[in-house]
């Protein structure tokens, strides 16, 4: 054992970092871009609230010291959480109506009769109107109403003798889906998309940096071939394999994990679609940029982190600071998670994702504009 | 040298091509007569590959003329040529037939025809048995016999070969070199780039080349006799020296 051979082998292996500065920018650089976007996502702090109405129809009751409205102070107790941004709305179908557009998180509606059913000891239900496609979404509004209720308690019984619990309780009313629904149900959308992007960048950036290095790419290129028809080659190649793939995870859910597929299987696969041919020419893009597959492994932390942490796959989209809310609607992911949950938990049909399939249209559009592109560096 | 020889295969005239501020071409002018072996030598940098590349329509000149079987070069006319890189271009993963198959179906062969086609380069690079080996566990020779193969499996009329025999022992460059004769003996034009000076020998005509100009071209005893010297090597040398001290090829 000599330490100077030692030393030799160490030296080089550092000397060869130092030829490579990309691979150390990003062992130094995404470690502190993730922690920095974990640490945002996590803690409370520059989050922003959740839009919830609140339809107040309460009319209150008179008691000897005076005016009461438990509605009014269920309103305020929301409006206090710093968590929700109240909008008031005037009737139960407005609030239902911003619920389904997705520009509220979910609905309050407080009965009319709901200070004088409790007063007479009645036990009175509160409808909370959600989605039913998102548990990031329907979760802290309806925990924030439990809060409410559960504070009610409290306040009222301190201030008047005799008022105990009142008997409130709250009704979920989802649209779509459900809020009993299993995590597995809210979570295989996430996981067909995130895999279906996952494997197919990775397999189509790998292969097609072998074709170059390999120089067969070469040959493609000094044969009757034209771009398009290479890059439509390799769509239908991938995007033949990587259905099949999404087939397999869809059926493994379906028939093993028994999770809830509400609408189209078809309309889910049309999802995928759409959204690979992006991936693909997303690969053969980016794989021009890399000198060896370990550096195609390096783009991939680029490309996953910031669609997974701010594309609403783990924490809504809804409660991000706005300009990251922006930049999450250029992902492809963003939107392929929304629709694949509209569709397999909420049942949804063509029309109501159109919007959805439509941006997914987009970035496929600019990503097969950017395959060419890369290509026609190969010829010139 | 079957085929008449009238017609001109590549014809180049004042050929620059620049990759930033290196001229790869400098004003070349070369013709590839029909019918021919002509074998394009000069040291490493010459501009040999970029030659060949830019016939292949893979690089765009920067200036100057060039047709190829009478056309520009580019994707209409790539049907009728063949080209073999410089290290074997093969997909390593498939057996030998299937990557002939791919090529031929590539260059717009029918199935059937290319099936045939395959059979047929297999057997002219007597590779006939190897077909279902994946090209990973081919030795270097065999690539290189698959990877002219490939080239020759649509029959195209100008064949492309780049450093053909780089990295192949005596035995089978010989057994190439047969096969290029061969190939050239059914009609195909053949253009080679080679700096092993023997090889060189063995073509109809050598055109001599140096910082991407041509020195000097003709028949390889020409070219001798020209210099009076015994060897193509030394004949570029002399050859080279003339044409920078500005004397007439």
């Amino acid at each position: 054992m000599r330490l100077s051979r030692i030393a030799a082998i160490a030296l080089r292996i550092l000397r060869q970092f130092r030829h490579d500065p990309r691979t150390v920018a990003l062992i130094m650089i995404v470690p502190l871009v993730v922690m920095a976007l974990i640490g945002y996502l996590i803690g409370d702090p520059g989050k922003e609230p959740l839009p919830v109405a609140v339809v107040n129809l309460d009319a209150g009751a008179d008691m000897p010291s005076g005016h009461v409205s438990l509605g009014a102070a269920i309103a305020a107790a929301l409006d206090r959480n710093g968590q929700l941004a109240v909008e008031p709305s005037a009737s139960a179908q407005a609030a239902t109506e911003r619920v389904r557009s997705g520009a509220v998180a979910g609905a309050v509606v407080l009965p009319a009769d709901l200070t004088q059913e409790v007063l007479g000891g009645a036990p009175v239900s509160i409808d909370v109107v959600v989605m039913g496609t998102n548990p990031g979404l329907q979760g802290p509004v309806i925990g924030a109403m439990q809060e409410a209720i559960a504070n009610l308690a409290k306040t009222a019984g301190a201030a008047a003798a005799g008022f105990k619990a009142p008997p409130l309780s709250i009704r979920p009313v989802p649209l779509e889906g459900g809020v009993g629904l299993s995590p597995l149900d809210y979570d295989a959308p996430i996981l067909l998309t995130f895999f279906a992007f996952f494997l197919t960048f990775l397999l189509t950036s790998v292969s097609f940096l072998r074709e170059r290095s390999s120089g067969t790419l070469e040959r493609l290129m000094a044969s009757p071939a034209s771009r398009l028809e290479v890059l439509l080659g390799y769509l239908l190649g991938f995007i033949g394999f990587a259905m099949a793939q999404a087939l397999l995870i869809l059926g493994y859910a379906t028939w093993v994990l028994d999770v809830r597929i509400a609408g189209s299987i078809w309309l889910v696969l049309l999802v995928i679609a759409i959204l690979l041919i992006g991936v693909v020419n997303l690969g053969i893009a980016l794989s021009f940029y890399a000198r060896n597959e370990l550096q195609v492994v390096q783009f991939i932390p680029l490309v996953l982190i910031p669609q997974v942490f701010l594309g609403g796959l783990i924490w809504p989209v809804q409660t991000m600071w706005p300009p990251l809310r922006w930049l999450s609607q250029l992902f492809p992911l963003t939107h392929s998670t929304v629709a694949l949950r509209a569709v397999m938990v909420g049942g949804e049909g063509f029309g109501d994702i159109a919007g959805r399939l439509l941006a997914l249209l987009a970035f496929s559009v600019a990503m097969v504009a950017i395959g060419v592109v890369a290509l026609r560096k190969q010829r010139a | 040298m079957s085929q008449a020889m009238n017609g001109a295969a590549i014809e180049a005239t004042g050929l620059v091509r620049a990759f930033g501020r290196v001229r790869a071409l400098d004003g070349l002018d070369l013709t590839v007569r029909a019918g021919e072996i002509l074998g394009l030598v000069g040291p490493n940098g010459a501009g040999k590959t970029t030659f060949i590349r830019s016939v292949a329509g893979l690089l765009r000149p920067t200036a100057g003329h060039l047709t190829v079987l009478g056309e520009a070069p580019g994707r209409r006319v790539a049907v009728h040529i063949g080209y073999m890189t410089q290290s074997a271009a093969l997909y390593e993963d498939l057996p030998v037939r299937d990557n002939l198959m791919f090529f031929a179906q590539l260059f717009g062969l029918p199935r059937d025809e290319a099936r045939s086609r395959t059979a047929a380069a297999l057997v002219v690079v007597e590779l006939t048995g190897k077909e279902r080996v994946p090209i990973r566990h081919l030795s270097g020779g065999m690539r290189q016999l698959t990877n002219l193969a490939c080239a020759m499996v649509h029959g195209p009329k100008l064949l492309l070969l780049d450093e053909p025999t780089v990295g192949i022992d005596p035995v089978l460059r010989l057994k190439l070199w047969d096969h290029f004769r061969e190939l050239n003996e059914g009609g195909t034009t053949i253009l080679v780039t080679t700096h092993v000076m023997d090889e060189a020998e063995r073509c109809h005509r050598v055109a001599l080349i140096a910082a991407g100009r041509m020195i000097a071209v003709g028949a390889p005893q020409e070219l001798l006799r020209a210099a009076g010297v015994g060897t193509i090597e030394e004949a570029y040398l002399v050859l080279r020296e003339r044409h920078a001290n500005g004397g007439t090829p």
